[in-house]
């Protein structure tokens, strides 16, 4: 398992993995250490989320990941 | 506790008529928190500056009363003033002082919110909440009302609170003074660097009466008159003005605001300033000749110390700057002071005025360290139990101001005392200390907006 993220450090265009299963890319960054504006890729979940960009929680991002993976 | 039973200037503790005022006003803990319920939760108070926030996100984290609030500009350029307590449990969401932000996040769960106070991000909205927490409900909580005068940025917690202009009243042309550029031309002020803070153990009340216009303090100064810090090399400022015009105590009556003027004689400019620097000496001359130009009569009026009520100090002349004096509880007092310049100056005139401004005032300011060794020290020796017991003195003066008072075809509105010859008064005080027991006995704005009912007779 890896380590903690640091959301912070994490710049637009950054590919992320959420704990749900979706897969975002970050389109903005606010850096608070707690949201990150991302663009949803795909979402197994909640297949019309993806194109949408919403807030994701830091606590939900379980990886960095290949947007394009998956 | 020596304080009576009843409270308000007719029965007690503010006597006017007698020229005396309970120390308890300013020591006891129970007025105190009072005053922040019946003035600061009512009263319009300085928020800020829009130069402070020139860009979309940019906040500046200022304070209304005891409370922390957040002056920001959202995305779409709209001017807002939040509370700065998340809606969950009520952390700060902004703990700087000031910078540029996207969201303004709770550290304590999470709760996000945008730069227009809505309610943006939930930790596990979907999860925890079942998607049904209405997040329009619970954005930020906004001031009741917010107005940008010429730039600055005031707010009040009352819906039902008049406008600010009307607010302020026949007290604008002092304001404009502060506001508007040296050359006369409307709202030309930014603000020059960043705000000094710093805390003085007083009661709020102190600083307030004493930028009211206590000129019978001066001998505080005299030090710092010897030392000859002011821009010409001697005194503390440029007092040329002095020796040529009329002094006044202006005060509005039932509004609260008060403060000293110079009225300059029909054929006159302001005698030459800012002498050891010939750039900004040239700057000054060009920019009262302008002024006289475009504002006719009303350029003969120089601005010095001033009060707005409740707790804003104005002094657009020598140097030019705006406090706040924010309470702390009933024995401390954070001061904030802003520094002014006109945007449009020259460098080298902002730069030689920075230079005198913080030799001036502030926490290391030589003169305005005088003022808070008094404060400091007059209000420790009036908490003992027998200290309370005695009034202060507040009759110099009393029955002499003039209500048609026009020097060389020029009418200056409201109470005024013509200092020239005798030198101080404290109507400025009464004026200030008659509002504050209006404020602490009214029920609402129907009995603080005192003047409607004169303006309606007269208008009958």
């Amino acid at each position: 398992m890896s380590g903690p993220i640091n959301v912070r450090e994490l710049a637009p265009g950054t590919p992320i993995v959420l704990v749900d299963g979706a897969r975002a890319e970050i389109v903005d960054n606010p850096g608070d250490g707690v949201w990150l504006f991302a663009r949803y890729l795909t979402s197994p979940r909640d297949p019309a989320l993806v194109g949408q960009e919403g807030m994701v929680f830091a606590q939900d991002v379980a990886a960095l990941g290949d947007p394009t993976a998956g | 506790m020596a304080m009576k039973a009843s409270r308000g200037y007719r029965t007690g503790l503010v006597d006017l008529q007698a020229g005396e005022i309970s120390r308890e006003i300013f020591v006891n803990e129970d007025i105190y928190a009072e005053e922040q319920e019946r003035i600061f939760a009512r009263a319009w108070l300085h928020v800020g500056h829009e130069s402070q926030i020139p860009n979309p996100g940019d906040y500046f984290v200022s304070s209304m009363g005891e409370e922390s609030v957040i002056l920001c500009r959202d995305r779409t350029g709209r001017i807002h003033v939040f509370l700065n307590s998340c809606r969950h449990r009520g952390m700060k969401v902004c703990r700087y002082d000031e910078g540029t932000a996207s969201v303004f996040t709770c550290p304590y769960h999470g709760w996000s919110f945008g730069t227009d106070g809505r309610l943006v991000g939930v930790p596990y909205f979907r999860e925890a909440y079942h998607s049904r927490l209405d997040k329009e409900k619970w954005g930020l909580i906004e001031v009741a009302q917010l107005a940008n005068y010429k730039g600055s940025i005031w707010a009040t917690w009352d819906p039902v609170a008049p406008s600010f202009t009307e607010y302020l009243g026949g007290f604008t042309r002092y304001l404009d003074l502060q506001l508007d550029g040296w050359d006369g031309r409307e709202a030309q002020a930014e603000v020059l660097c960043g705000v000094q803070k710093w805390l003085v153990p007083c009661n709020w009340k102190f600083p307030a009466e004493n930028f009211s216009g206590d000129t019978y303090h001066n001998i505080s100064h005299r030090s710092v008159d010897l030392a000859g810090i002011g821009p010409s090399g001697a005194g503390r400022r440029d007092m040329g003005e002095r020796d040529v015009s009329r002094k006044l105590h202006v005060c509005i009556p039932d509004r609260g605001h008060q403060t000293i003027l110079y009225v300059l004689p029909a054929d006159r400019l302001p005698p030459p300033a800012y002498m050891n620097a010939p750039i900004v000496a040239e700057y000054f001359r060009h920019c009262e000749e302008e002024k006289r130009r475009r504002r006719g009569d009303e350029a003969r009026l120089v601005g010095a110390p001033g009060e707005i009520f409740p707790n804003t100090a104005l002094l657009s002349r020598q140097p030019r700057t705006m406090a706040g004096w924010h309470p702390r509880g009933p024995h401390q007092t954070e001061c904030w002071r802003w520094y002014f310049v006109d945007r449009e100056a020259p460098t080298e005139v902002k730069q030689f005025l920075r230079d005198y401004y913080i030799r001036y005032s502030g926490p290391a300011g030589m003169t305005e360290q005088d003022d808070m060794e008094n404060w400091n020290y007059a209000h420790a020796a009036s908490r003992g139990t027998i200290a309370r017991r005695h009034p202060y003195n507040y009759d110099q003066g009393s029955g002499t101001a003039v209500t048609d008072y026009a020097y060389q075809g020029l009418r200056v509105p409201g109470e005024v005392i013509d200092l020239t010859e005798v030198q101080s008064s404290e109507q400025p005080m009464r004026n200030f200390y008659r509002r504050w027991a209006e404020f602490m006995e009214a029920g609402d704005w129907s009995q603080l907006a005192t003047w409607r009912a004169s303006e309606r007779k007269a208008a009958e």
